[in-house]
């Protein structure tokens, strides 16, 4: 019996830290194919606002919007109805494709090093990169998780993009309610690119 | 006897199960749980949901802080914004570029004393020899030659309020300055010690004074001028796209400086 148990053991060592491991490439591999694309349609793309028009289809197979928009607005979140939710997600997504496309210039392409993928928790996968764009060099890590291994946050220089619209957007919430958000939502993405 | 050896044997080779190979960074996952073995917090809004509560720093001045932000930005689209684009197109890329290069060599002096501060000995070796090769092999700093060597190619830039971190100093209150923005307590003192080890500015305290050393003061704007477009380009990264600019220039600043404590 004590043999038995110990097998079981023995193999489930063997094979869990596999698991780990192929979290890790399966979430890297998903994210190298989107930069890549990404990088071609935004090398063949002529201006910013071109940019921001051309990667949306694929941002938007790669990122969860959702789950993006649920987190930058934090705990008020859960006291939207659903068109609320619906339409502040249409929104934040505007703002993200353009915050995301702002960042590339037309015709200059950034040298991506992939660093050694994390999983802090099950069913998340950091993957740090070096990014070396117009002589400076950054360090960019994507939070992505599963299911599907979509990116939900992007991290530039340890500053969350995540993190950063959450501390706007939870003030505004809690100065007014879920209309005070959508509608500053709004005003941002009104604004001239 | 034998029930007491089989449970210790379980528990290593538990443990050693549990313990993630190579691809996974050991330090993070000791740090963070899993997220199913996690309560989630009041703030969370789903399991993995770990950004906590928003302020990242004491806003204390937020009033003040604001009106100053506000002025702040005035000034850098009426004054500062066309200078930059002025020096821009006046001056070639690589001229820039090699200016740029000239005056972060020279600031050798802020990058290895606050290494040493930290007890970074090995880090400020290296920093040291980044300093000779760019001097030596890139004529006074003109050339980044570093670029091409790989165990100096991407030293993090250390600074005095980085020290002041990694010493347990917290941030303090959040402070925006006139004209240079974004900082904390700690960071204005942390500023203060940058300043007084950058040696383009020697001449402006040993002989600001002194008519006979009048070209000791050039260097300090020019190194002002020369940083600005870069300024004015993470300013715009951190407030173009943002619901609340002041906020987001905050948080923008706070996560960035607690990142660079960390390298």
């Amino acid at each position: 019996m004590i043999s038995r148990f110990f097998f079981i053991l023995s193999m489930a060592c063997l094979v869990l830290p596999g698991i780990t491991s192929a979290a890790t490439a399966e979430a890297q591999a998903k994210l190298q194919g989107a930069v890549n694309q990404v990088l071609a349609v935004a090398n063949s793309s002529g201006s910013k606002a071109a940019i921001a028009t051309n990667v949306r289809p694929l941002l938007q197979r790669s990122i969860s919007f959702e789950t993006m928009t649920r987190r930058a607005v934090g705990p008020g979140w859960n006291t939207f109805n659903a068109a609320q939710k619906s339409k502040a997600t249409q929104l934040f997504t505007t703002l993200v494709i353009r915050t995301y496309s702002n960042k590339f210039t037309p015709g200059q392409t950034p040298q991506i090093q992939y660093r050694t993928a994390t999983e802090p928790a099950t069913g998340r996968v950091d993957v740090p990169t070096t990014v070396v764009y117009k002589g400076s060099r950054y360090t960019v890590t994507y939070r992505m998780e599963q299911p599907g291994w979509l990116i939900t946050d992007v991290v530039i220089e340890g500053v969350s993009m995540i993190a950063n619209y959450r501390s706007q957007l939870d003030a505004t919430y809690k100065k007014g309610s879920a209309d005070a958000v959508i509608k500053s939502l709004e005003q941002s993405v009104s604004k001239q690119p | 006897m034998k029930k007491i050896l089989t449970l210790a044997l379980a528990t290593v080779l538990l443990a050693s199960c549990a313990t993630p190979k190579a691809s996974v960074n050991a330090d993070l996952a000791a740090k963070k749980p899993k997220a199913g073995d996690r309560p989630m917090t009041v703030e969370a809004t789903d399991a993995l949901d770990d950004y906590g509560s928003t302020a990242k720093v004491s806003d204390p001045l937020e009033k003040l802080n604001r009106a100053t932000f506000w002025l702040n930005d005035g000034l850098y689209t009426v004054i500062f914004r066309p200078i930059s684009k002025g020096y821009e197109k006046i001056l070639p890329k690589l001229f820039r570029k090699s200016v740029d290069n000239v005056f972060e060599n020279a600031k050798y002096p802020v990058r290895v004393v606050n290494c040493v501060l930290q007890g970074k000995g090995q880090r400020a070796g290296l920093e040291t020899k980044k300093f000779f090769v760019n001097t030596v092999a890139g004529f006074g700093g003109i050339l980044r030659v570093s670029d091409k060597v790989p165990d100096i190619a991407d030293l993090p830039a250390e600074d005095s309020g980085q020290t002041l971190a990694k010493w347990g100093v917290g941030h303090g209150p959040y402070i925006v300055l006139p004209l240079l923005g974004p900082s904390s307590a700690r960071e204005v003192v942390g500023l203060a010690g940058d300043y007084a080890l950058n040696p383009p500015n020697y001449g402006l305290y040993f002989h600001g004074g002194n008519a006979n050393h009048d070209w000791m003061l050039v260097p300090p704007p020019v190194n002002t001028l020369r940083s600005m477009p870069d300024q004015l380009e993470k300013y715009d990264a951190a407030t173009k796209e943002a619901v609340d600019p002041y906020i987001s220039a905050r948080e923008a600043y706070v996560q960035q400086r607690d990142e660079a404590a960390k390298k």
